[in-house]
């Protein structure tokens, strides 16, 4: 069957349109009654929107198929029943708001991942009242949290996975914590402007080139009866350092990890520079150097890196690393 | 498509609650469903749990669609028609039964409890008993606990799921009580639909066979209560009219439909006082509405008056009622019949009984007038060796001939039938009314019970100028019948001499004392209608009740409710009271003008307001080391007093 082009957009298109019109003048409306939201936002109950499930409005029909039915057959017991569900609606909408109202949510951090991963957004919501809050939830856009309870007094942290795209800094304009506490006839939710935002690191290439190669700067070579090198003093322990560098003695005195550091090691070291890779596209040169960093980092290599004036001597850690990485991410994005 | 079909065992939380609130809501409809419905819903429900619990799959969805097929054909063939409560919950205790073998999310069991919420519906409407309420409570508990359970977390107890459903439903109580008492009552329903065709019709059967069913009911199962306005009536006047049999085709009198009739009610003359009284008749899925003879009116919607004065409704009584009416115990009664119905009223059919006819026109022709030969047959009743029993012997073709010239032992309808035989032979119009006699009169409520066992037939007699008159041969045969019910007996101290015990009277003490509750609970409770609406409306102080005024009562009275609901909430989830240390260590804080640092301790913070402020070093330490006694110290109170005056010496 041949498929003839319609020439008015389809129902189902119009109502997409429609709803998604709807959906942005509520945010915008949401957003400029509410202002923005300081990093820690107590909920006051102005804010807390609250709306019938579709569990709820069958609730509804089913409650108003008994009323009906109770007064053609005048049963008194039955009007018993009837009302006291019609009261239990009107009950389970107060308490599903007064579920979220008085709730704390506090942004707690969001570390940095690489574009095409998950940026995990945590939010810490605490409950300062003396009663349980049930079935709490976040969401932002196209994502949601686990669902948790909260005790009196409890406060706990719930991840927003945001999908990311590309590198650089990621908002969160916008996100809900909604409850369907108790019994799923409303849903009571919130929004929230918070300056969220997480940083992206560009997608490690998949097939990068060759490193350069590895500069290797002899130290002068004092072996001493064991085949060891000169000891040169303390640094803090990085992980990959091998557990024989441990100062072990300086730990037990002082609890702190460190390792030993050699003065006669082998250093090699190795430049990472933007213009000298061989690839016209920008991205995938950011790209490349984040997979260098990431192996050089692996393989617990010093390493530095050149790009639009900023110069990184060569080093390693973490530290480093995620100075580095940041630089790439930001590079020619308006920092704002 | 195939669906998976597999289970996990998360259901186990809430399935044993869901279940839980299936049965209970069943539980009152197995009386009157066929077994095998029962037996479907208790084997599906064992099926289910047993699935979850080891894990399996549900079965397939061949399997569902056969049983499916298999149980509506069932209820079909049981039932023959959908419609009405009987085949209605049975449809939906069968589709509990196969949802549960399709419920795999916790969310499909939304779909089961809203069955058991109609289920408790359907209960209700078919029997509304005083343990009706508490048991739909419970009911309605056990399903918001269920509800609470589809979406609890792991770590929330079934306890816990129960102690907030009965919150909720606590809180639910005074707004339902406030709609239940102001929200509007209709007196006429919109649409009549049989609530049970599948039970038995109880009470009074439309014909009568003297000699076929030989013994009668003695169910102590009541009837109606009646409640009077002014004295109780004589037990001798007790007659509670119900239905009159008119044609005798030799062995059995039988009623004609109930037909309306305009002219009845003008052919009652009246004289004396009325006697005004509420009756609460029991459902009896029967047309008949019963009232003290002779009744002018009955305020029962959809009722009617029949040709012979017999009352009956449109639609069976299919459900307690309650009405008020008005009868006179001095009345008369057609007393111009025309010849037509005069023969109408004295139709025998030829060849039966011959012995019986051949008597009454000897009789007939030996006395001077009707009332000398009405009076000869009652003379004979009570001076020949008849006698009143429950258990009479069979009667056989010719009843009448057989019951008067052998047996001769029979109750209320033997003699009855007998006495309107006898008097037909002699042309004389009669009819027989069914009806119940008597009543026991319950001290505790002030009514009167009439029971199943009051049931009785007595005979009207046409009599040139004078009209119907009721004329009781059962009282020429055992006149203690009718002048003491035999509960009355008991009462009136000749229980002492029939030997009735001690505990037996306790016992009867305790009947009446239920009974007494139970015509309370009918009569406010399930007879609230729209009178006693508008009286109680009246006695808060409405003034001209109507459905506008009541309405909006009945809003403004919810939404003030429902502010204290929210309010009560709010005072739930308000944050626990800082303690009284803490306040005035704030208080210290807010009077150095400094704001505090997250993380900074008491001792880090008192160094600071040391080096920033003019507040004097001694006061700054004493506040400090106050407050640290109070928080950590032993003696927590009297360092909080110390607390308070080093707080209140900063200026």
């Amino acid at each position: 069957m041949s498929s003839i082009p319609w020439p008015f957009p389809k129902p189902g298109d119009l109502f997409g349109a429609l709803q998604a019109k709807t959906n942005r003048r509520v945010r915008r409306w949401a957003r400029q009654r509410q202002g923005m939201d300081a990093a820690t936002t107590r909920l006051r109950p102005g804010r807390v929107y609250i709306l019938p499930t579709g569990v709820g409005l069958i609730f509804g029909l089913m409650t108003f198929a008994m009323l009906l039915g109770s007064m053609n057959y005048n049963n008194n017991l039955s009007f018993v029943l009837t009302f006291l569900l019609i009261g239990v609606g009107f009950v389970a909408m107060h308490q599903c708001q007064r579920n979220l109202v008085g709730l704390e949510l506090m942004f707690a951090g969001a570390d940095p991942v690489f574009a095409g991963q998950p940026i995990r957004v945590r939010i810490a919501i605490t409950n300062t009242s003396k009663s349980a809050r049930h079935d709490i939830r976040l969401y932002a856009d196209r994502s949601m949290s686990e669902t948790a309870d909260l005790a009196a007094g409890e406060s706990k942290v719930f991840v927003l996975p945001i999908a990311t795209a590309e590198r650089g800094w990621v908002r969160l304009e916008r996100f809900g914590v909604r409850t369907l506490f108790p019994f799923e006839l409303f849903r009571a939710w919130a929004w929230l402007h918070m300056d969220i935002r997480g940083l992206v690191y560009p997608a490690p290439a998949m097939e990068p080139p060759e490193p350069p190669p590895t500069l290797l700067a002899h130290g002068h070579r004092q072996h001493d009866a064991r085949g060891e090198e000169d000891f040169a003093g303390l640094r803090r322990y990085h992980p990959g350092d091998s557990p024989r560098q441990v100062a072990w003695k300086a730990f037990a005195r002082s609890g702190q990890v460190l390792s030993k550091q050699f003065s006669g090691a082998d250093t090699s070291s190795q430049w990472f520079e933007f213009d000298a890779i061989p690839v016209a596209d920008v991205e995938m040169r950011l790209s490349i150097l984040t997979r260098w960093i990431i192996d050089a980092d692996r393989k617990l290599e010093d390493y530095g890196l050149r790009i639009a004036g900023i110069e990184f001597a060569p080093s390693h850690g973490d530290a480093h690393r995620r100075r580095c990485l940041e630089t790439l991410a930001l590079f020619n994005k308006e920092d704002d | 498509m195939a669906r998976p079909r597999g289970t996990d065992g998360s259901l186990l939380s809430s399935l044993p609650w869901t279940l839980g609130a299936l049965a209970i809501s069943i539980a009152p409809h197995v009386p009157y469903m066929p077994f095998w419905i029962t037996g479907a819903f208790a084997g599906c429900a064992a099926w289910r749990y047993l699935i979850e619990k080891r894990r399996r799959s549900l079965p397939s969805s061949w399997v569902r669609g056969a049983l499916a097929l298999a149980c509506f054909l069932g209820v079909f063939a049981t039932y023959s028609s959908i419609s009405g409560v009987g085949p209605g919950s049975a449809l939906l205790a069968i589709m509990a039964a196969l949802k549960l073998l399709e419920t795999r999310k916790r969310r499909d069991q939304f779909v089961l409890l809203f069955i058991s919420i109609f289920l408790v519906m359907s209960s209700l409407l078919r029997e509304q008993y005083l343990w009706s309420l508490p048991y739909m409570i419970v009911s309605l508990a056990i399903i918001m606990t269920a509800w609470l359970r589809l979406a609890a977390a792991p770590e929330v107890t079934a306890r816990e799921s129960f102690a907030t459903g009965g919150r909720l439903l606590a809180y639910a109580a005074p707004l339902a009580l406030v709609m239940w008492v102001f929200f509007p009552r209709l007196a006429t329903p919109f649409w009549a639909v049989p609530i049970d065709t599948s039970r038995a019709s109880t009470g009074l059967s439309d014909t009568m066979s003297p000699g076929d069913i030989s013994s009668l009911s003695l169910s102590d199962e009541v009837a109606f209560r009646v409640r009077f306005d002014g004295e109780i009536p004589a037990p001798r006047d007790r007659y509670w009219r119900g239905l009159v049999l008119t044609r005798f085709n030799g062995r059995s009198w039988t009623a004609r439909e109930p037909s309306v009739s305009t002219a009845a009610q003008k052919e009652i003359h009246v004289a004396g006082d009325p006697i005004e009284y509420q009756i609460t008749l029991e459902p009896t899925r029967q047309q008949w509405v019963f009232a003290l003879d002779m009744p002018l009116s009955v305020s029962l919607p959809r009722s009617f008056m029949g040709p012979q004065q017999q009352i009956a409704r449109s639609t069976p009584i299919d459900q307690r009622v309650a009405y008020e009416a008005v009868s006179f115990v001095d009345y008369r009664v057609e007393v111009d019949l025309p010849e037509l119905f005069r023969k109408w009223y004295s139709e025998l059919p030829a060849d039966t009984n011959p012995r019986t006819r051949e008597f009454a026109q000897r009789l007939r022709a030996a006395a001077t007038d009707e009332q000398a030969f009405i009076d000869a047959v009652l003379q004979m009743f009570h001076d020949e060796e008849f006698f009143y029993t429950l258990e009479p012997p069979p009667l056989g073709s010719n009843p009448v001939d057989r019951f008067l010239f052998d047996t001769r032992r029979g109750f209320c309808e033997h003699y009855a039938s007998a006495f309107s035989v006898l008097l037909r032979s002699a042309g004389i119009p009669t009819r027989i009314v069914l009806g119940y006699h008597g009543g026991e009169l319950n001290p505790m409520g002030g009514h009167l019970i009439v029971r199943q066992s009051d049931a009785h037939a007595w005979t009207e007699v046409w009599l040139a100028g004078v009209g119907w008159v009721r004329i009781d041969p059962t009282a020429a045969v055992a006149p203690e019948r009718i002048e003491y019910s035999t509960s009355d007996a008991t009462r009136d101290g000749i229980g002492e001499t029939w030997g009735f015990s001690a505990p037996s009277r306790l016992m009867h003490r305790l009947t009446l004392t239920w009974d007494a509750l139970n015509a309370k609970w009918n009569d406010w409770v399930l007879g609230y209608g729209p009178e006693k609406q508008s009286d109680f409306m009246k006695l808060l102080g409405m003034h001209e009740p109507n459905w506008r005024k009541m309405m909006l009562t009945l809003v403004g009275l919810v939404v003030a409710l429902v502010m204290l609901i929210s309010l009560l909430l709010m005072l739930r989830y308000r944050p626990p009271a800082r303690d009284p240390a803490a306040r005035l260590y704030a208080r210290f804080v807010r009077r150095t003008g400094l704001d505090p640092v997250i993380g900074e301790t008491a001792i880090e913070f008192a160094r600071r307001a040391q080096r920033e402020t003019q507040i004097p070093g001694v006061t700054i330490d004493a506040v400090t080391s106050a407050y640290l006694d109070a928080r950590y110290g032993p003696h927590g109170d009297a360092a909080c007093a110390r607390l308070a005056t080093a707080v209140s010496a900063v200026a």
